[in-house]
């Protein structure tokens, strides 16, 4: 099994943070804004590419995942960039696994979960093509992702962290730039939240996020199919990534621990829910 | 001439959209579109609704533009087959593998790719090529020069939206209503996802709560996530012009009366600017202005039902 996490910029890379992880996915795909973004600074990428070769790391680079005509440019250019350096470059528009599979059939495609994979002939259509790799829409049940295993295409599955709920063509944030005090890229790094009733939801440059964290510690026997497991940890700090990390690499290693479940629960600001794993709305948790 | 499509929310409706001028209508299939089950079809409403479209020499498209649960292709493909052989005109899908499946078995089949494809550049536009889709529906914020960059480069029609509403997020690319609330349901051995627009329920549009932006203190409080309706009127005399190849009125869910009343409108002005290449725009506003109070009304209603159910105070949808 594979335990793998996101960093978005060279700021996030502490050695330690590193460490519980097989693969790190480079670049924080909603935002070409964010601070040091991977995907905006190719040097810092390069360095990036680099550390995780020293650390003998499986090396993955995100792309920007809602791309219109006047970005696919600079999307080329990152591929070009780093095609020979990393172990997959992942995607979540289909524009982009598109070029990636015609231009570049050498280099392993992950389709992440916003390329919107629900069903088994869409993962049929991908491997078809070329994907290696697909996190199926967050939206889906374990039966359902399950399905998709058949098809021959690896498996990756978010175990933890905030997933996206939506993703549109503007950082709603900005909006609010002047009451809060904080221009971008600054007014990301904030701690806030959209709340509504019993809904807590992160905005985080395009996307909105779950306010929750997903968390399926207790459930994981139920993923174990998947190849690989995510921790969603893009938005986080560098501790919360060590620490989550640390917690996952030791379940799959040496199994349950409640003390461990319990520092997750406390990790959480807003509380865990089990996302659309059992055909519960998203922000349910479902207690073993 | 440009296309002027609008929604068949129940064999009524396709028959007032007609009478009104519409050039083709889509209907949904029951538990396969993205509206509730009470503005879907089930078979035999939708022959019936095809033969109404025949009769006034207009065109039906089927929609099944929900995203089935994973392993329902054997049933998707039963769907097809019914629909082909009642003599549908077009299928709107939203899922790129059933359009493979779709084009592979029925290559004479228009295909249109649905708004909840959100696709967003050329490149994504040609995949869907690619897999079987004659047309995509440009996602509502989408400039006139994305929408004719990606017809040249791909050779698709253009569908744009006219009458719909524009989110904050991209239409296929939000799933806020089912991290709210969930209900599953069976519909005929059909999986069917109440709150999730993408699988077949409805939206509970929880854009549309009191919301407040919190953080070291509240900084802003009682504003809504943006989810505006719109009326488009003085850029269609330029889409026309362009290459826009489908208007479509959105609103399956609204009263007969209404969307009668909005073909008639749009109908009136496209033949005006088709006899005389202008329009004069001002003398269509004001109507346009009257059928958005009534649409707005309308929507208001709806949508506290809507809510009511997210918050597990009704059942009915």
């Amino acid at each position: 099994m594979e335990l793998t996490t996101n960093i978005p910029n060279l700021e996030g890379m502490s050695e330690c943070s590193i460490k519980p992880y097989d693969g790190i996915y480079l670049g924080m795909p909603y935002c070409w804004e964010y601070e040091g973004n991977f995907i905006s600074n190719l040097h810092d990428l390069e360095a990036g590419i680099e550390i995780l070769r020293s650390l003998k790391k499986k090396t993955y680079v995100t792309t920007f995942a809602v791309p219109r005509n006047k970005d696919l440019e600079k999307i080329y250019r990152l591929v070009e960039t780093v095609s020979d350096l990393c172990d997959a470059i992942e995607a979540s528009n289909l524009g982009i696994i598109r070029y990636l599979t015609k231009e570049y059939p050498d280099v392993k495609v992950h389709a992440g979960g916003l390329t919107n994979i629900y069903t088994v002939s869409t993962a049929e259509l991908l491997y078809s093509i070329g994907v290696s790799r697909i996190v199926p829409a967050y939206e889906l049940s374990i039966e359902d992702i399950e399905k998709m295993k058949d098809v021959g295409v690896e498996i990756e599955v978010v175990v933890h962290g905030k997933i996206p709920v939506g993703i549109g063509h503007e950082c709603f944030l900005k909006r609010f730039s002047k009451i809060v005090g904080r221009d971008c890229p600054k007014i990301c790094r904030e701690e806030m939240y959209f709340k509504s009733e019993d809904l807590v939801l992160k905005p985080f440059g395009h996307a909105t996020l779950s306010g929750k964290d997903i968390c399926m510690y207790e459930h994981i026997d139920k993923l174990e199919f998947a190849d690989a497991f995510r921790i969603e940890a893009v938005t986080e700090r560098i501790g919360y990534r060590e620490r989550v990390g640390s917690i996952y690499r030791r379940l799959i290693d040496d199994g349950f621990s409640r003390s461990d479940f319990e520092s997750l629960k406390a990790l959480s600001e807003n509380g865990i829910a089990n996302g659309y794993y059992f055909n519960k709305a998203g922000q349910i948790y479902v207690s073993r | 001439m440009v296309e002027l499509l609008a929604p068949g929310g129940s064999v009524e409706m396709v028959e007032a959209v007609f009478r009104a001028g519409a050039d083709s209508v889509y209907s949904g299939v029951k538990g396969w579109s993205r509206r509730s089950k009470k503005y879907e079809m089930g078979d035999e409403e939708l022959k019936k609704a095809v033969n109404i479209a025949h009769d006034y020499g207009g065109y039906l498209r089927a929609a099944v533009n929900a995203m089935p649960k994973a392993g329902e292709e054997r049933m998707f493909v039963e769907r097809l087959d019914f629909l082909y052989s009642i003599g549908i005109d077009a299928i709107i899908l939203n899922d790129i593998g059933l359009m493979r499946i779709t084009e592979e078995r029925y290559p004479d089949l228009k295909i249109v790719a649905s708004i909840g494809a959100s696709i967003l550049n050329k490149e994504e536009a040609l995949l869907y090529k690619e897999s079987g889709a004659d047309m995509f529906v440009a996602d509502c914020k989408m400039s006139i020069e994305e929408m004719m960059e990606i017809k040249a480069y791909t050779g698709m029609g253009v569908e744009v939206l006219i009458h719909a509403n524009t989110d904050f997020t991209y239409l296929g690319r939000c799933w806020m209503s089912s991290y709210k609330a969930l209900r599953y349901e069976d519909l005929d051995g059909k999986a069917y996802y109440i709150g999730s627009p993408n699988r077949g329920g409805v939206c509970f549009r929880p854009c549309l709560f009191d919301w407040r932006l919190s953080g070291e203190e509240i900084y802003a409080s009682h504003f809504q996530l943006p989810n505006d309706m719109f009326l488009l009127l003085d850029e269609i005399p330029e889409m026309i012009r362009r290459g826009v190849d489908c208007l479509k009125i959105q609103g399956r869910e609204y009263s007969i009366s209404l969307i009668h009343d909005l073909v008639d409108v749009y109908r009136r002005f496209i033949d005006e600017f088709a006899e005389r290449g202008e329009v004069d725009v001002e003398a269509y506003r004001g109507e346009l202005r009257e059928l958005a109070e009534k649409r707005d009304a309308e929507r208001l209603k709806r949508t506290l039902e809507l809510m009511k159910v997210a918050r597990g105070k009704a059942n009915e949808i």
